[in-house]
């Protein structure tokens, strides 16, 4: 398990670095400069040379790099363009902003979706399961943006119930996280029906059945830890599309996250923030997938032992 | 006083373009306290000399004030310099300060401040110093008293300092904290000290209870929160979550405009969308051609359905837009705007240059029998941008051109476009221009001037002829006011001639508020100055809104 352990944080490390490599030759390669977007369409050349210049952006290809990635190794992932703050200060709250979404999110979609997911499975082709698979095939086909905007609109406009934009009370989270959270949980749904439907079928559970064990035990104790393992990959998976979602949700509702800071630098060309912020990104998947492995040798001790 | 002062000469000129659309009717009393909440956009650093766009400046002007004001009516107001005089040569401008006045850092507002943030403007190169041409250096006379040296005389100077970007922030918290600290936390001398401030979500600004302007301002505090989606931040207005939002869609217009307790305004802004020419391919060194492209395009058309008929104005001149400095109507009598749309008129002068259909394909060739193709550029930000450029593809293949439609991310746009003339690639390129200062002197030398070609100014046509940019150098040097709009009116019946870009409508700006709120300006440089702004309590409550 260490051993397991081990080996992906030092993976963490290659995987990082390579990634700021390509990253870094990746925003070379396509056009648009950082300078002259910083100074402004109209500023005269001389303007735009002193920038470079203040910025080092004048300096050779190899030697912008290898002073970015020495640094990178000290811990210093440079000032923003923009803002000349460190990219450190502004990355970390955003993440945490953003991890509080996600993992709110997350929790209700995993939470909603095992629910009704194993009630669907269980009233299979009844009409409980036939008004689940329609919630969830809404859910899947109704993109964040609409769900969000009518939020917005109706319990923030018109009923007044709930703030529209920022992070600062309990009250804020609710549309934020019920939008993301539903919206995973939609498609969740589908994938933890289907793996209970193939759990419910296995013959051990007939012969639960036949020894007379409650529905619920079995179903929640046994169908469900059996359907478990795929569902935990899907889970895994899910919380990158998540993030993804939360750059859309953190722009309708206006929450200062990671997504929305993401986008806004690659647009500026906000090289070092862009990168500190994919790495992060990245960190932060290559974290999740460990907790996945993990979790599979809870769910299933026989992998341990390989 | 000067804000009193401003107030009042907007309110005598009602009937002029020049008026702040939202400075609110003066029949009630201004009544303190409350914190004002807006939406606003801080895409780059809060220090003045890093940040010349709208939302920053409309950021920063609650805490650093500038040594001269624009009133609505455009004359020069006194600020943190009370008087002013200009030497006989006309080369030392020097400003009598106001005393008294300290910075939020408790240093004392001087001559030596002064002189200290224009020599580190021009030393350290700060985005603005393209409109202090020809100034040289700044010397502080005595301790209230500081003269600007100039290279050559120079009309644009007085107005320039006017620009918010160009206020005065403290030299002692610059030499401690440099750029970066000033970039989250701006000292200067304005009715509002900075409380708080987190990148992307808000910044808080709070009263400055030292400030020189005994009694102002009202407000105990101004809370500006960073919304960039427009739905939001118009959903937040309704909701009464912020007392104000800038960027109403027009298509948004007619509904918010029923709701009672919104008030919604629109002023025609300082920016005119244009379409670049590139003066150096052929045919477009023609003047007719150039013409035949101006004559070719609806303007009006494109209003209606770009803009819902009141996004934007027909434009009256080149250029300048009413408000700025010599601003004179040049449409010829009886059209609604400069080149009215006239698809005969541009047959005839494309025929003149040599172009017609020769073939009956519908397509216009020259002698040599080539097709008439060419390249139009076009970004997918900016109001409209794209839509305009769509139509104007369909305007011009209407005339018999070959039109190649190019959509560019915006960066990649923006470097395109600011390459020399050896470098440049494109045939058309539609853009916007402002002119910040509402003083014609940028567009005039900067934009249009031979010596302002890319990469060295802002002139992408590669435009050159010699009797605009005389006309320009004189009005640039003229102190008399007279001579100088008529320097300007006979440059921009010049332009027309030639018509180096094609003319396009001046987008308006339009902000909605919450009724409650009185006293403050949206000028139509796009900034909000909200610093003499108050807040009816009474009002507010009615609404419901308890903020």
């Amino acid at each position: 398990m260490l051993k397991l352990i081990l080996n992906r944080l030092a993976f963490m490390v290659v995987a990082g670095l390579l990634l700021l490599t390509f990253l870094f030759f990746l925003f070379h390669a396509i056009p648009g400069d950082p300078a002259r977007l910083i100074a402004g369409d109209s500023a005269p050349e001389t303007l735009v040379e002193s920038i470079r210049q203040a910025y080092g952006l004048d300096q050779p290809l190899v030697t912008q790099y290898t002073t970015y990635m020495r640094r990178v190794l000290q811990g210093d992932f440079g000032l923003s363009n923009f803002s000349r703050q460190p990219v450190l200060q502004i990355v970390g709250p955003r993440l945490l902003n953003t991890a509080k979404l996600a993992g709110w999110s997350m929790l209700l979609a995993m939470s909603v979706s095992l629910l009704l997911g194993s009630l669907s499975a269980m009233y299979w082709d009844r009409p409980l399961d036939r008004g689940i698979t329609a919630f969830s095939l809404a859910g899947i086909c109704t993109p964040i943006f609409v769900t969000g905007i009518l939020g917005i609109y109706f319990f923030g406009v018109h009923l007044r119930w709930l703030p529209i934009g920022g992070m600062s009370t309990w009250k804020h989270y609710i549309m934020p996280v019920m939008t993301l959270g539903l919206a995973q949980a939609a498609g969740f749904t589908r994938m933890v029906r289907a793996c209970m439907i193939d759990a419910l079928g296995r013959d051990f559970i007939t012969t639960a059945r036949s020894k007379g064990v409650p529905e619920r035990t079995i179903v929640f104790k046994h169908g469900l830890r059996n359907a478990l393992l795929p569902i935990i990959t899907f889970f895994g998976l899910g919380l990158g599309h998540t993030l993804g979602g939360a750059a859309v949700a953190e722009s309708i509702f206006n929450w200062p996250g990671l997504g929305r800071l993401m986008v806004d630098s690659i647009l500026t060309r906000d090289l070092p923030l862009t990168q500190g912020c994919i790495f992060f990104f990245a960190m932060v998947f290559i974290l999740v997938n460990l907790m996945v492995d993990l979790l599979y040798r809870w769910a299933d001790p026989r992998l341990a032992n390989d | 006083m000067r804000y009193y002062a401003s107030v009042a000469a907007a309110a005598a000129l009602t009937a002029s373009a020049f008026i702040p659309a939202s400075v609110r009717a003066q029949d009630a009393k201004p009544q303190y306290g409350g914190e004002l909440v807006l939406t606003g956009q801080l895409d780059k650093t809060m220090f003045p000399g890093r940040n010349t766009d709208a939302g920053g400046m409309d950021v920063y002007l609650n805490a650093c004030e500038n040594l001269v004001t624009m009133a609505a009516d455009r004359t020069m107001k006194p600020a943190l310099a009370k008087s002013w005089s200009l030497s006989d040569d006309q080369k030392t401008i020097t400003f009598q300060l106001n005393e008294g006045i300290q910075f939020h850092d408790g240093t004392p507002f001087n001559a030596e401040a002064v002189a200290f943030v224009f020599n580190e403007a021009l030393a350290k190169k700060f985005l603005y110093v393209s409109l202090l041409e020809g100034l040289e250096k700044v010397v502080a006379d005595s301790e209230h008293q500081v003269s600007f040296k100039l290279s050559k005389p120079s009309a644009a100077l007085i107005p320039n300092l006017a620009y918010r970007t160009m206020c005065i922030f403290s030299p002692t918290a610059y030499k401690a904290v440099g750029e970066e600290g000033l970039g989250s936390k701006i000292i200067g001398t304005g009715p509002f000290v900075v409380d708080s401030y987190v990148k992307g979500e808000h910044v808080r600004f709070k009263r400055n209870e030292n400030y020189w302007q005994k009694g102002k301002p009202y407000l105990d505090s101004i809370r500006i929160l960073f919304v960039p989606d427009v739905t939001t931040r118009l959903a937040m207005l309704e909701s009464g979550d912020v007392d104000r939002a800038a960027g109403v869609p027009d298509f948004d217009i007619p509904r918010l405009s029923s709701e009672e307790n919104l008030k919604v305004s629109t002023i025609p802004s300082l920016q005119q969308n244009y379409v670049v020419i590139n003066n150096l391919k052929k045919p477009f060194d023609d003047p007719r051609v150039r013409q035949a492209l101006n004559y070719a395009v609806d303007k009006a058309g494109i209003v209606k359905s770009v803009f819902a008929g009141t996004g934007a104005t027909l434009s009256q001149a080149p250029t300048l837009t009413p408000g700025v400095f010599g601003f004179a109507d040049m449409r010829e009598p009886g059209k609604n705007t400069i080149f009215a749309y006239d698809v005969e008129k541009a047959k005839d002068l494309l025929k003149q240059a040599g172009y017609e259909d020769r073939n009956g394909d519908k397509v216009l060739e020259n002698a040599q029998g080539e097709p008439l193709s060419l390249k139009l550029w076009t970004r997918k930000t900016g109001k409209g941008e794209y839509q305009i450029a769509q139509l104007i593809q369909a305007f011009l293949e209407k005339i018999g051109m070959k039109v190649e439609l190019t959509v560019l991310e915006s960066a990649t746009f923006s470097a395109s476009l600011s390459l020399g003339p050896q470098d440049a690639k494109y045939d058309l390129a539609l853009l916007a221009w402002t002119v910040p200062t509402a003083d014609p002197d940028e567009p005039m030398m900067y934009m249009t001037h031979t010596k302002a070609w890319k990469p060295a100014g802002a002139n992408r046509m590669f435009f050159s002829h010699p009797e605009t940019d005389r006309l320009a150098e004189l009005a640039h040097a003229e102190p008399d006011q007279k001579k100088r709009a008529e320097y300007v009116r006979l440059w921009m019946a010049e332009l027309l001639k030639q018509a180096p870009v094609i003319y396009l409508p001046t987008v308006n700006l339009t902000e909605a508020y919450r009724t409650y709120v009185h006293g403050a300006q949206y000028m139509p440089a796009g900034t909000y100055d909200a610093t003499m702004a108050w807040i009816d309590k009474a009002a507010k409550k009615e609404q419901g809104i308890s903020r």
